[in-house]
């Protein structure tokens, strides 16, 4: 079976049905969006002091799903690791579309979506010092790149799959770490303003990449009644305690950094305001202490109920870190001066999150799971089976 | 070239709110509901906050107006994308509406919180009165005809009537004001040429002790307060 690829039939019920209701949810999203054109982003719970909502929190979690997804792919074509060949089709699949998400995502954002054009005319009409430019860099020659490397795999060019691999695992790492530095950078923010973010945000895109993976990889195999292979998926599982360990002391060591100098409100905020919870429930708990304790656990570790148990969890507990830097970072009130400011200006920033919102969101993560079922039925993505049995059901 | 610049004497300031609203009528900024107020969704390119400092009985209030600072090393011109948000020779940062994608990085980077997005589609269209000159060729087209949604917006320190003074031949400072300074009824606010050492702002800074909102910041800005 080694390096053969097929596609899957997807005459099956079941696939036709995840096919409807899937498009329904990305049609509902669009007419949110047309909502939120035509009525302007008071239909969103951002404000003037939360900037940025959903869209932006879904845009980066998905730029690290796509990062991490595609950094994998190059163990397989650039550091010749047999092991995860089957999947590594997969996974650069699931980098293009996940990439696409995102940049559908900040557009969604943008106050006149019909502009977006402005963010790739660089150096030409662009201001190259913005973070939002040179990531406009980024992101596109990631999407292109990513293009190619998946082209040239199905070409089976083994050499040149190399040289494109080591390409896009270094842009990807790019990517990500310029998605850091958008917060990183913003002095304004003192909940943001810290360098080690860029690294932080290449952690959590790692972490975050690989869970999804297994996540998708084991759904996909079941699914279409492949065996999955327990060895495979238990050498992830291994990448992934790796990456939840590196993610956790780059954490640990951002809050360190800002409690332990004076000047710690921001962080203490973060710690224990309002917002706290998102943090010490979703980051930590779901990020951290349960994908943990299921993958240092000497029994549950071995099973792939239990890692895809502990990657779902990761992922859900990425994406509430992104949520939680988003907005509870955003909501820290700024100290225009010295004192307490009164009322409304100097009041923390309050999101609610808004129905057009959140049907929204949901849309797109429908539309990005349609290219994929779709991308499974016509392209070659699919490690062929030794049984023969092609038959589908996703 | 002059380096306007707004000198607030916080002795004087009395909190009457005065330059917000003449500036919201300057300049025809959106007003919006007390729920929309509290929800920060409504534009102010003029606020005044209230900071109190100390406990009870012993407590003191400053009056802050908040103008957009404009800054020297402007936080919000270094990220803006989309060369939208710019500054002009006499140091006034602009925001060009045609050029906004509305992506509100500047919204997030501004540590003054002087920018606000048009969240809704403003009744007030028009950004200027018809008194004014409709365009301006040497920037592009200026005033923008109309208002829309999506876009970020911000004080001008009322640039166009700096331009047509100079245009007259009046004294920027003394003769033209911006609206907030024209309609300040305790003359608190004080607007001129800070590179110019004979302009009232540059006596008025040199009299008093004086400090910049959020210096540490290093955005340098063009708004003094002379301290109480």
């Amino acid at each position: 079976m080694a390096g053969t690829f097929i596609t899957l039939q997807g005459r099956s019920r079941g696939y036709r049905n995840a096919l409807i209701v899937l498009g329904a949810l990305a049609l509902t999203g669009l007419i949110c969006f047309i909502i939120s054109y035509v009525a302007g982003h008071q239909t969103f719970g951002s404000s003037n002091t939360v900037p940025w909502g959903m869209p932006i929190v879904l845009a980066i979690y998905l730029i690290g799903l796509s990062a991490g997804s595609l950094i994998l792919s190059s163990l397989t074509y650039v550091f010749g690791r047999e092991e995860y060949r089957p999947i590594a089709r997969m996974a650069v699949f699931l980098a293009i579309v996940l990439i696409f998400g995102a940049m559908i995502s900040i557009l969604i954002d943008l106050g006149r979506p019909e502009k977006f054009w402005r963010l790739f005319m660089f150096f030409y009409m662009n201001n190259m010092t913005s973070m939002f430019a040179i990531n406009g860099i980024l992101y596109g020659g990631y999407f292109v790149i990513s293009l190619v490397y998946l082209g040239i795999i199905f070409a089976g060019k083994a050499g040149a799959a190399k040289i494109t691999g080591i390409v896009a695992a270094g842009w990807a790492v790019l990517v990500h770490m310029g998605t850091g530095a958008i917060f990183g950078f913003i002095a304004a923010r003192e909940a943001w303003f810290s360098a080690l973010r860029p690294l932080e945000f290449l952690a959590a895109a790692l972490t975050s990449g690989v869970a999804l993976l297994i996540v998708a990889v084991v759904a996909t195999f079941t699914l279409s009644k492949r065996e999955v292979k327990g060895e495979m998926i238990a050498s992830l599982g291994r990448l992934l305690t790796m990456f939840i360990f590196i993610l956790l002391v780059l954490v640990i060591f951002d809050k360190l950094t800002h409690l332990y100098a004076p000047g710690r409100d921001a962080a203490l905020y973060m710690l224990t305001g309002p917002g706290a919870w998102v943090f010490w429930v979703f980051q930590i708990g779901l990020g951290v202490v349960v994908p943990l304790v299921i993958l240092l656990h000497p029994g549950l570790r071995k099973t792939v109920r239990g890692i895809v148990a502990a990657a779902a969890s990761v992922v859900v507990g990425v994406f509430f870190e992104r949520y939680y830097l988003v907005i509870t970072g955003a909501a820290y009130p700024q100290a225009y001066a010295p004192g307490k400011i009164e009322g409304v200006w100097g009041a923390a920033g309050s999101f609610a999150l808004t129905p057009v919102e959140l049907i929204l969101s949901i849309g797109i993560l429908a539309l990005l799971g349609l290219i994929y079922l779709l991308g499974l039925k016509y392209l070659q993505l699919a490690p062929a089976q030794e049984s023969g049995n092609t038959e589908t059901k996703p | 070239m002059a380096r306007w610049g707004m000198v607030i004497d916080l002795d004087k300031c009395t909190g009457c709110q005065s330059c917000s609203v003449a500036c919201k009528a300057e300049n025809n900024v959106p007003s919006g509901s007390p729920e929309e107020h509290v929800r920060r969704l409504t534009p102010f390119w003029q606020k005044v906050i209230a900071v109190s400092s100390g406990e009870y009985p012993s407590v003191s209030i400053d009056l802050i107006p908040m103008p957009c600072m404009h800054c020297d090393d402007a936080p919000c011109v270094t990220v803006c994308p989309a060369q939208a948000t710019y500054k002009r020779e006499d140091g006034i940062v602009i925001q060009n509406f045609r050029r906004c994608i509305g992506c509100k990085y500047c919204i997030v980077a501004c540590p003054y919180g002087a920018r606000s997005f048009n969240y809704k589609e403003p009744e007030d269209e028009p950004y200027n009165r018809p008194d004014l000159p409709p365009e301006r060729a040497d920037r592009g087209v200026w005033p923008f005809p109309h208002r829309v949604h999506g876009v970020v917006e911000k004080c001008t320190f009322c640039f166009h009537r700096i331009d047509a003074a100079i245009e007259e031949g009046k004294v920027v400072g003394e003769e033209v004001l911006p609206a907030c300074a024209e309609a300040c009824p305790a003359r608190a606010i004080a607007f001129g040429d800070l590179g110019d050492p004979a302009s009232h702002v540059s006596q008025l800074l040199a009299s008093r002790q004086a400090t910049r909102l959020r210096e540490e910041m290093g955005t340098s800005p063009k708004v003094y307060y002379l301290l109480k």
